[in-house]
């Protein structure tokens, strides 16, 4: 256990380190996530000069999903979307050989080695968008808020992770994956708005096919106090059998895998 | 000029016959690109249908016509990416492309004309699974469907070129993500990508109308789905034309300087 | 009046790079103070090619060959100096010059991937304006000297390396360039089929008077095909002219082998033995003393047959880049 975290933290100077030389990137990066802020802002506004809720929520409830969005958006591509990336390429190349003969679990090494500080720019500006969002709100917000709104984003996450990990091990099999990788990502954009204002069919997809309720549509719920009592319990419950169900198609692949080259 | 002829017709042949090979994974990203205007169309008729049936003059019908024509034109206006032009620059390709006597847009161009040929082949279902699906309302006159076939294509030249231009700019330098991104960002915004223009402020649709992305996505897709007269027609297609000629002379005098600094550099 | 179809003054290439050391520590101090070092791709080269010529140009990986190929093509401007080639600019790539020319670099393709080379010749036509009738002339002439009928219908992702090498030749060959700039064509590729290339691209030259500027770092590229070599290390000129000369002017060393008939003796009185076996001695002597040591192994010893050799050019290269370096 100690030596993983040893790994991490490692891997996570490396990658800073890398990213510190390119010292214009932080700028640039930051001015990318004000104009996405902008963007998203501007659509909000646009929407609501045509109406004032949107399926039962007020605008600063949908600026807290907006910073959720944002937030999480931040994390998959600073820590989840680049490993997942190098996965990819690893294996279509054949070169996946160096990370599993390692001594450490290959699971956990393909997934801790890329680090894209300055990605963590969307975190930042998700944060503020998230509080100010919060402050508008005047609701009842206490540590129990806080505390379900923690466990939520980190349940979602872990689940976002899964999927991820489970989608790009399925290169294993298809080898070309990029399309399908494409399509996923285009399916997070519909995070933006909360899953309920989605048709039926297409809400259960964005449940429990592409996670993106948990990942942002809960971790909002509970900053607004929409919670129900099974939603957390019920996201732990999805959590763990998303976590074995990628850990099995994970060691199913590698079992398969015999690298690009004869 | 027989000669560019001759050499856009083999070119979109390469193109057809290397993208009918992949048609599976071009069904894929065609799908993937369904996934952002369904997005849209879901967001409008929720507020459509709470406003009483219609914003802004738009049924859900009327707004999932919009979107479902959206597709068609978005799949005829994706064209190089200025990262591809940076990817392209910095992979060694570019010098494999300047060593031919030719401007290598012409090959941009034409190879891309020959992929939109396979993929509106392969739109065709889709699109007719999502009529099926959102019932969108539908009623152009002879004149807007020749408009429309004609304007998709504008759109796909003048977008080849704003991208061109902007991807031009990483021969100076690497470091224009951010613009990129913003440049997006407007088009998102001006170009009837993100709602139909007329949902917009009238001091908006003011200024996108000097601009060019309005004549990418908002103009073709209205040409057929909108009540629009044979004046404002044929005027938008002039307003395309204008477009591609002023795209055409930027690239030209960025190209001139471009390749100067870029055979200083190299790769 | 110059007759030259290539020529080179002075011609130099210079690079400015950012310099760092590792760790965390000096990323963030290069965030606030850059420091750069200038690298000197070529200094100050200078040649003439006349029609008709192949020429290798040879050395160490980073000598600075590939660069010259560039600028001579096009595709960099010279930091100094201004190359001719074909009475043209290179850098102001003109499409009269460009379609004279053709760069076949080893490693990077122009085929279509997923479809037969016959496809990508067709383009390769229509790029070049090449006339059809000429165009189909031209590329059967190709296919038979080749004998790729069969291959130049199946994908190219669905073929060898070097038989995609052959139809990159092809390829690039099919407007009939009066100048071929090949950067390392046989690389990867088995003895065969290297030499299958080099036979063509000389049946090329003889056929068409075509000058050829060869890069390689294959010796034996080099000694198949060009009588004139240029060497080039840390973008120097340090030799330009017959290949014999260059072992001539930098070997030190002939090398003896020896035959016996019977047993074997002591040779290392004659000189350095490189090799003895039952029967065998192979001998590195000072070139100025091979007459003299022949002389007395004939004498002295019961030899069935002796040469005399020039050694391996590699060593000789190795020699000469070993002795710059050191000067350097």
């Amino acid at each position: 256990m100690l030596k993983t975290i040893t790994l991490i933290w490692n891997y996570l100077r490396i990658g800073i380190a890398n990213e510190l030389q390119y010292r214009v990137n932080f700028f640039i990066q930051l001015l990318q996530s004000f104009i996405a802020l902008g963007t998203g802002l501007i659509g909000l506004w646009l929407v609501f000069s045509h109406t004032t809720t949107l399926a039962g929520w007020t605008q600063p409830e949908l600026l807290a999903v907006m910073g959720v969005y944002i937030l999480v958006g931040g994390i998959i591509q600073s820590a989840i979307q680049p490993n997942m990336q190098r996965l990819m390429d690893e294996i279509q190349s054949g070169t996946l050989d160096f990370a599993l003969t390692k001594p450490v679990d290959g699971q956990i090494l393909v997934s801790i080695r890329e680090f894209r500080f300055w990605q963590l720019t969307d975190v930042l500006v998700g944060s503020v968008v998230l509080t100010i969002a919060v402050i508008q709100l005047q609701e009842q917000f206490g540590p129990l808020q806080a505390l379900s709104f923690a466990v939520a984003l980190l349940l979602g996450g872990i689940m976002v992770y899964c999927f991820w990990l489970m989608l790009t091990t399925t290169a294993f099999w298809l080898i070309r994956i990029w399309e399908l990788v494409n399509l996923f990502q285009g399916l997070y954009a519909a995070g933006r708005w909360p899953v309920s204002i989605y048709p039926n069919w297409l809400r259960l997809g964005l449940t429990f096919l592409v996670p993106v309720a948990f990942a942002v549509t809960v971790p909002a719920q509970a900053l607004t106090n929409r919670l129900t009592s099974t939603t957390l319990p019920g996201a732990l419950g999805v959590t763990i059998l998303l976590m074995l169900l990628s850990r099995f198609i994970w060691k199913l692949g590698v079992r398969g895998y015999s690298g690009a080259s004869a | 000029m027989k000669r560019y002829n001759d050499f856009y017709l083999t070119s979109m042949k390469i193109a057809i016959l290397e993208q009918f090979q992949y048609r599976a994974q071009n069904y894929f990203y065609m799908v993937g690109v369904i996934v952002e205007p369904t997005i849209y169309l879901v967001v409008w008729s929720t507020i459509a249908s709470q406003q009483g049936g219609s914003v802004g003059g738009y049924t859900p019908g009327a707004l999932a016509a919009y979107y479902i024509v959206w597709t068609l034109v978005r799949q005829m206006n994706i064209v190089f990416t200025p990262y591809g032009w940076e990817d392209r620059i910095q992979h060694g390709r570019l010098s494999m492309e300047l060593l031919r006597p030719m401007h290598p847009i012409h090959y941009d161009v034409s190879y891309f004309a020959g992929w939109k040929v396979v993929m509106i082949l392969l739109w065709i279902p889709i699109a007719a699974g999502l009529a099926l699906i959102f019932k969108p309302t539908l009623d152009p006159t002879w004149l807007q469907v020749i408009v429309f076939l004609v304007a998709i294509w504008g759109a796909y030249l003048v977008r080849t070129m704003i991208y061109a231009v902007l991807g031009l700019i990483t021969l100076w330098t690497t470091r224009v993500s951010a613009l990129f991104e913003l440049i997006f960002a407007l088009e998102l915004i001006l170009s009837g990508r993100f709602v139909p223009m007329t949902l917009m402020p009238g001091w908006v649709q003011r200024i996108a109308f000097y601009l060019p992305f309005q004549w990418t996505f908002f103009f073709p897709i209205n040409a057929l789905v909108g009540k629009v007269g044979p004046v404002e027609l044929l005027s938008g297609l002039g307003m395309q034309l204008l477009w591609i000629l002023i795209g055409v002379g930027i690239v030209n005098i960025v190209w001139h300087f471009g390749v100067r600094r870029f055979s200083a550099v190299g790769n | 009046m110059r007759t030259s179809i290539i020529s080179a003054e002075n011609l130099s290439k210079h690079y400015k790079v950012p310099v760092r050391e590792a760790g965390l520590k000096a990323a963030t101090r290069s965030l606030f103070k850059r420091s750069y070092k200038t690298i000197k791709a070529v200094d100050e080269i200078s040649f003439q090619i006349e029609p008709g010529e192949v020429v290798g140009f040879l050395g160490p990986n980073g000598a600075g060959k590939t660069t010259t190929l560039k600028m001579l093509s096009g595709l960099l401007f010279p930091t100094g100096g201004t190359p001719d080639v074909l009475g043209f600019q290179p850098s102001r790539r003109q499409a009269e010059f460009l379609s004279q020319i053709t760069l076949v670099m080893g490693n990077r393709s122009q085929l279509a991937w997923d479809l037969p080379a016959l496809d990508s010749f067709d383009l390769q036509r229509a790029i070049y304006g090449i006339p059809r009738g000429e165009f189909e002339k031209t590329r059967d002439e190709f296919i038979e000297m080749l004998e790729i009928k069969d291959l130049v219908k199946k994908p190219i992702r669905n073929l060898s390396l070097g038989e995609r090498m052959k139809m990159e030749i092809v390829g690039s060959l099919l407007h009939r360039p009066k100048v071929l700039f090949l950067d390392e064509p046989t690389i990867g590729l088995d003895v065969t089929m290297q030499r299958r290339i080099r036979t063509f691209i000389a049946d090329y030259n003889q056929r068409t008077g075509a000058t050829v500027l060869l890069t390689s770092h294959y010796m034996a590229d080099v000694e198949a095909l060009c009588k004139r070599v240029l060497v080039i290390h840390n973008g120097r000129l340090l030799f330009d002219g017959d290949l014999s000369g260059l072992v001539d002017r930098f070997s030190a060393f002939k090398t003896i082998g020896v035959t016996l008939e019977n047993g074997y003796g002591n040779f290392s009185q004659y000189g350095e033995v490189l090799n003895q076996e039952a029967g065998h001695v192979t001998l590195r002597i000072p070139r100025e003393k091979t007459p003299e040591v022949t002389a007395r192994i004939l004498a002295e010893q019961p030899v069935d047959d002796l040469t005399v050799e020039d050694p391996p050019i590699e060593d000789v290269i190795e020699k000469v880049f070993a002795q710059n370096s050191a000067e350097a």
